[in-house]
């Protein structure tokens, strides 16, 4: 509706809001990104190079008894694999429930540009 | 040794069927490379865990449990907390922003053929130096395992890679990469339900019959890496190496967008994530049921442990059930290096025919056809050469090349790859600072340390990359900073930062 009242003079300046749409749609799914993704690196590099460091620098601590034979060191990796396993699942309920739309609003927003030509 | 031969023959007939099959759609580039991205989530998956599992995954995490204990365990873990990386940081912006290759990605960002150079050398490099050994280890096995010769064995990998890749591209190579990661899984779960139930079906016996037989100190870490680093190195090169191999990369492209390549990687992270914890329990049982002296009688370093508790668990030596069991386990084996070395050929051929030949020597001036003929003759040349440096390599000590491999994907491609997608001002001289820096200094610090050296070595760590790696972002960084800013490439980053975050491709 908006861009019938759009006379063939505004047409440069529309096209300028259409490419700061663009940047703006892109920039927010970059942020968004970025602020879910590093927490989420930081968790499992903790989580996993913690272990390697616990594993070279802490035997007496690894080897402490939990269930029968199994020590903390063998709790720790499995914890790690779970730790994986939710990490995946979790980013992968983000993306599309997030990181998608945005996505596509992205796109639109480029497409606007380029569908009056 | 009859039975292994008929199950490997049995496999070796389907392959050839899908190459056959596979043949047939293969014309384009696009097909060649890519399997014209029509690949779904769970295909592509579970040709990740094809790709992935070299017989160092399949046979080697098994052994090391069995004698060494926790850091078997340790080692196992590795490559599926890699994934998180793959999954955080590179499979969507690969599919987003490549065609067929890393050194794509690269070009399309910086459009310098220095850069190019750059990467393809790093390409072939860790390419190489994977390669290798996985043709050692091939002779090896295949020879222990069907009793014909090492050469002959190594000859045999490298002709049905070069059929495989070929004639039938990324397609066939996927599908012997799916067919092998079932045959890894059904085998897993079949040897996995046979030693649970030695054990009343709970896993915690494992470890009590393994301290009780070789004592608390058995199930503590240290066992293998002597220098608390090591472990450390160990875990950075796993986390950020396996996110730079070339040939893990190559399969993002062969799915349609960056959803599927995400769903892939979870659908990897499962398959291959449950194997890795079964090789935990697997190398316990073995321990447990076959014993160290056994496992070390049939193989120093414990590469037969698996296939023995296969044989153990169907009923021991000189039984049908064993043979059968040995047999099956064993082709398997064979089935997982032909898997792994097609990935490899296959991205090397990128590297070769796609990125040095099409794109630097010809600038992009081919003809489709044209093409696809270049990546076929490269593909029958890089099979030839690894057969000819498998059979040169025979007795070599050649683990330092596996190390070598993850360390220079870790420190030289994964350094250069993540600052090219994320970071505006990183130009030229910081692709050729970081491709330079990671490699020299992995291959300098492999050389002098006790992998190589033994007793002799001068630096004390067996994987570098806990130095090596910081090194190579530094590297990359100052290189970036000391040639001066490239500000057309700063302009253009914009327009490939939307190409990596949403896919629509730079016209």
């Amino acid at each position: 509706m908006g861009t019938n009242a759009v006379s063939t003079n505004a047409r440069r300046e529309d096209e300028t809001g259409a490419a700061i749409a663009t940047r703006d749609a892109v920039h927010t799914l970059i942020a968004a990104k970025r602020s879910f993704l590093v927490p989420m690196t930081v968790i499992f590099l903790v989580g996993y190079l913690g272990l390697t460091a616990l594993a070279g620098f802490a035997k007496e601590f690894m080897g402490h008894k939990v269930i029968g034979a199994v020590n903390v060191g063998f709790i720790l990796i499995a914890a790690n694999y779970a730790l994986a396993w939710a990490l995946a699942i979790i980013y992968v309920r983000v993306a599309n429930a997030t990181f998608d739309p945005l996505t596509q609003k992205a796109l639109a927003a480029m497409n606007e540009k380029e569908c009056p030509r | 040794m009859s039975i292994t031969r008929g199950i490997f023959a049995v496999i070796l007939a389907i392959t050839l069927a899908i190459t056959y099959w596979a043949a047939k759609r293969t014309s384009t580039t696009s097909e060649f490379y890519a399997a014209a991205n029509k690949l779904t989530a769970a295909q592509n998956g579970f040709a990740l865990a094809g790709d992935w599992c070299s017989a160092a995954a399949f046979l080697g995490f098994t052994g090391l449990t069995a004698l060494y204990g926790m850091d078997g365990a340790l080692y196992a873990l590795g490559p599926l907390m890699a994934f998180c990386t793959v999954l955080f940081f590179i499979a969507e912006p690969l599919r987003n922003s490549g065609k067929y290759t890393l050194g794509d990605v690269i070009r399309i960002r910086m459009q310098t053929r220095t850069s190019l150079l750059a990467v393809i050398s790093g390409t072939i490099v860790v390419n190489f130096a994977y390669l290798m050994p996985q043709m050692a280890g091939a002779g090896v096995l295949v020879k222990l395992l069907t009793g014909i010769s090492y050469n002959w064995a190594v000859i045999f990998v490298g002709a049905s890679m070069i059929v495989y890749v070929g004639f039938g591209g990324m397609l066939a190579t996927t599908w012997v990469q799916i067919v092998k990661a079932v045959l890894m899984l059904a085998a897993g779960a079949l040897v996995l339900l046979l030693a649970l139930a030695t054990v009343h079906f709970n896993p915690l016996n494992f470890f009590q019959d393994a301290e009780s037989r070789y004592g608390p100190q058995f199930l503590l870490p240290g066992n293998y890496l002597k220098n608390p680093l090591d472990q450390i190195s160990l875990g950075l090169g796993y986390v950020l190496g396996l996110a730079g191999l070339p040939h893990v990369m190559t399969r993002f492209y062969t799915v349609p967008d960056a959803r599927t390549a995400r769903r892939s990687v979870v659908w990897v992270m499962f398959l291959a994530g449950a194997f890795f914890v079964a090789t935990t329990l697997f190398g316990l049982a073995a321990a447990n049921l076959v014993g160290q002296d056994a496992i070390r009688a049939a193989d120093k370093g414990g590469n037969l442990t698996l296939p023995l508790l296969a044989q153990f668990l169907g009923g021991g030596k000189g039984t049908l059930g064993g043979d059968i069991m040995l047999g099956f386990v064993s082709a398997v084996a064979v089935a997982t290096i032909l898997a792994v070395v097609s990935g490899l050929t296959l991205s090397t051929s990128g590297a070769i025919a796609h990125d040095f030949y099409v794109n630097w020597i010809k600038r992009g001036r081919i003809e489709e056809h044209k093409e696809v003929w270049v990546a076929r003759i490269s593909t029958v040349v890089i099979g030839v050469l690894a057969i000819a440096l498998g059979i040169l390599v025979q007795g070599v000590n050649v683990a330092v090349l596996v190390i070598l491999a993850i360390c220079v994907a870790a420190s030289a491609n994964f350094p250069v790859l993540i600052l090219s997608l994320f970071w505006r001002r990183f130009n030229t001289g910081g692709v050729v600072g970081g491709m330079l820096v990671g490699l020299v200094s992995s291959v300098v610090l492999a050389m002098i340390g006790p992998a190589v050296r033994g007793a002799d070595a001068i630096w004390p760590l067996v994987n570098p990359t806990v130095v090596s790696m910081p090194l190579g972002f530094l590297g990359a960084i100052l290189g970036t900073l000391l040639t001066g800013r490239d500000l057309a490439n700063e302009e253009r980053f914009e327009r490939f930062s939307r190409q990596v975050h949403t896919g629509l491709a730079a016209e």
